[in-house]
């Protein structure tokens, strides 16, 4: 087939506004596609890692969002006692948006000694020395940083939260990616949050062979008479229902990725036949000089295969520039959703154009190929 | 043994509830070398017969033999690998790819062939010459006067050495004068090349310069020749 590339080529070429116009709609359709297919990636992501199978939070009860949890923060010293708790990380959250955001900024509070126990952080710029003697310093995600135009050394203001940039990290879980720590002392005597003594939630971090759902029952247990109880829940639960409408927004998502592949498919599959009926004559002059009708089908097949993919290609490599570019994520109450990108994603996409541009072929390229020869001849 | 035998040829059709019989009982023979014209009015049969003849249409009874094989019971894609290497034709209107030069559309049956691209090159650079068009070959059919495109028309249709080069009213859509350029062209394959020719034509003066000249009426052979299977068995 190598040898008829060249006509192939001209083919589309002859029809470069029709072609460009398929190739730019299929191009948008991918773009979109991989955005829903990202956003779904981080989904899957979020709750994926050892970290998080390890690892418990323990909030106030009934409360939601982090801004309404006050727990006093010696909780966390009784809570290391437990059998079974490796570490209890009392973490101070605060953000500037409770709701589901786009622009989720979320502070977490936590002594600085104890963040690299409890995340696996790699610094891309600045270090751990200036985060842990600086008071106000704070290491930022990388997806946040590059969102928010921050690098090291830069003041970041969110309300009236002011911190110091000391570090940009990246994180094997990319949703963490949307954080920025920073010491829970200096958060909690921010002015305006006033909450010395307090802390949004505790993280647990299990001892290898505990059972996390006798242990989320037995603190809860545990503070049950107290001045203010405790819901503990593992934290992959715990992230699930904090993010739980993005969820079902998510999972909605996936039919809009449905109908873009969907769309794909029409308009290659259109535009496919539209050339193929412009080319009656010509398809019966091939067949007359001995093309086969298995030849022509390929051809036509082949030129539906181009269009898609070169589509295809176009929209998801944006869409990929543009997320790892932009570092998008999607959050509500504490919890952020990053939108990954991984090549699997991309893998996808070009197998899914692949796949419509051959399914779009089909008829067009059947009608080709079956058409009588002296019938084609006639038409003008 | 004649190049083309046919034999008892029948081309039947429906159109709604009429039955249509472009060509009746056609028996004829085609020796290799040869030059025949078919001549007729609008109608007669003459370009269903130039169909069958190239592969592209299937009769509805009797029996086309080219050299030897009976393309009649060929499949589909066994009649497009045959036509690839047995058959050349050449069409009224040229027909040739718009997007593709001069030197691409002659080259185009022989990318059906098992040949080296050196070899195709030598192919079509002879073709080009015999039709004069040497110095058109990067030019596109916009760029080619009728003659010009017919002159690469009938390159594309000898260029692979076919057994037998058909021509469907070659000088139909030319004036005079190019009219008269193409014919004398067609003769001297015929006549320097050896190509077996068979052209369809309305026209008395073109079909003149034939060796043999046919005439088909209402899908009837008017001057039937004997068949030469029949004759050599006797």
């Amino acid at each position: 087939m190598w040898k008829f590339m060249p006509y192939i080529a001209k083919g589309l070429w002859r029809n470069r506004t029709r072609a460009a116009l398929t190739v730019s709609g299929a191009a948008v359709a991918m773009f979109v596609f991989t955005f829903v297919g990202s956003v779904q990636e981080g989904m899957a992501n979020l709750n994926r890692g050892s970290q998080t199978e390890r690892s418990l939070i323990v909030f106030q009860a009934n409360r939601f969002c982090p801004s309404t949890s006050r727990l006093p923060e010696d909780y966390a010293r009784a809570l290391a006692k437990i059998p079974g708790v490796e570490e209890a990380v009392p973490i101070k959250v605060y953000m500037n948006n409770c709701r589901a955001s786009l622009d989720l900024v979320v502070f977490h509070g936590l002594p600085p000694e104890k963040l690299r126990k409890i995340r696996d952080l790699k610094l891309a710029a600045g270090d751990w020395s200036t985060f842990e003697k600086q008071r106000d310093a704070a290491v930022v995600g990388n997806a946040l940083a590059k969102r928010r135009n921050l690098s090291v050394g830069q003041r970041f203001s969110i309300g009236e939260v002011t911190i110091t940039v000391a570090g940009i990290f990246t994180a094997a879980n990319a949703a963490d990616e949307s954080f920025i720590y920073t010491h829970l002392e200096f958060l909690q005597r921010t002015r305006g949050l006033n909450s010395v003594g307090r802390v949004t939630q505790i993280e647990i971090l299990l001892a290898e062979g505990t059972d996390a759902a006798a242990l989320c029952r037995s603190i809860d247990e545990k503070f049950r008479s107290k001045e203010i109880q405790t819901d503990t829940r593992p934290k992959g639960v715990f992230q699930a229902r904090a993010v739980g409408d993005l969820v079902e927004l998510i999972g909605f998502a996936r039919y809009l990725g449905f109908a873009c592949v969907a769309l794909v498919l029409t308009l290659v599959g259109t535009t496919t036949l539209m050339a193929v009926q412009d080319r009656v004559r010509e398809h019966a002059v091939l067949q007359t000089l001995g093309f086969s009708w298995q030849r022509i089908f390929g051809l036509v097949m082949i030129e539906s295969l181009i269009v898609s993919l070169t589509g295809g290609a176009l929209g998801t490599g944006l869409a990929m520039a543009a997320l790892s570019w932009k570092g998008l994520a999607v959050g509500s109450e504490g919890v952020t959703i990053a939108f990954s990108t991984s090549p699997m994603l991309a893998v996808i996409g070009l197998l899914a154009t692949a796949l419509v541009g051959l399914v779009a072929g089909l008829l067009p390229a059947w009608t080709a190929a079956r058409a009588e020869i002296v019938e084609s001849l006639r038409s003008i | 043994m004649a190049l083309v035998e046919i034999h008892a040829l029948t081309k039947e059709y429906h159109k709604g509830d009429q039955k249509i019989v472009p060509l009746k009982d056609v028996t004829l023979a085609i020796d290799k070398g040869d030059f025949v014209s078919l001549m007729g009015a609008s109608g007669s049969g003459k370009s269903t017969l130039l169909n069958l003849i190239a592969g592209i249409d299937k009769p509805s009874a009797g029996t086309i033999h080219v050299a030897g094989v009976d393309i009649t019971n060929l499949s589909r894609t066994q009649l497009a690998h045959w036509r690839a290497s047995h058959v050349g034709y050449i069409f009224q209107l040229y027909n040739l790819i718009p997007v593709l030069t001069a030197y691409e559309n002659i080259e185009m049956p022989l990318l059906l062939l098992p040949l080296a691209r050196a070899e195709r090159q030598k192919r079509v650079e002879i073709a080009m010459e015999a039709v004069g068009l040497t110095d058109r070959a990067d030019h596109y059919p916009r760029q080619l006067s009728g003659g010009q495109e017919q002159r690469v028309g009938i390159a594309r249709a000898i260029v692979a050495d076919p057994v037998i080069v058909v021509a469907d009213e070659p000088t139909g859509d030319l004036d005079a004068e190019t009219s008269e350029q193409i014919l004398q062209l067609l003769q001297r394959l015929n006549t320097e090349l050896g190509t077996t020719l068979l052209m369809v034509t309305h026209d008395p003066k073109s079909a003149s310069i034939a060796r043999r000249q046919l005439r088909l009426e209402k899908g009837v052979l008017l001057e039937p020749e004997p068949p030469k299977v029949a004759l050599a068995a006797v």
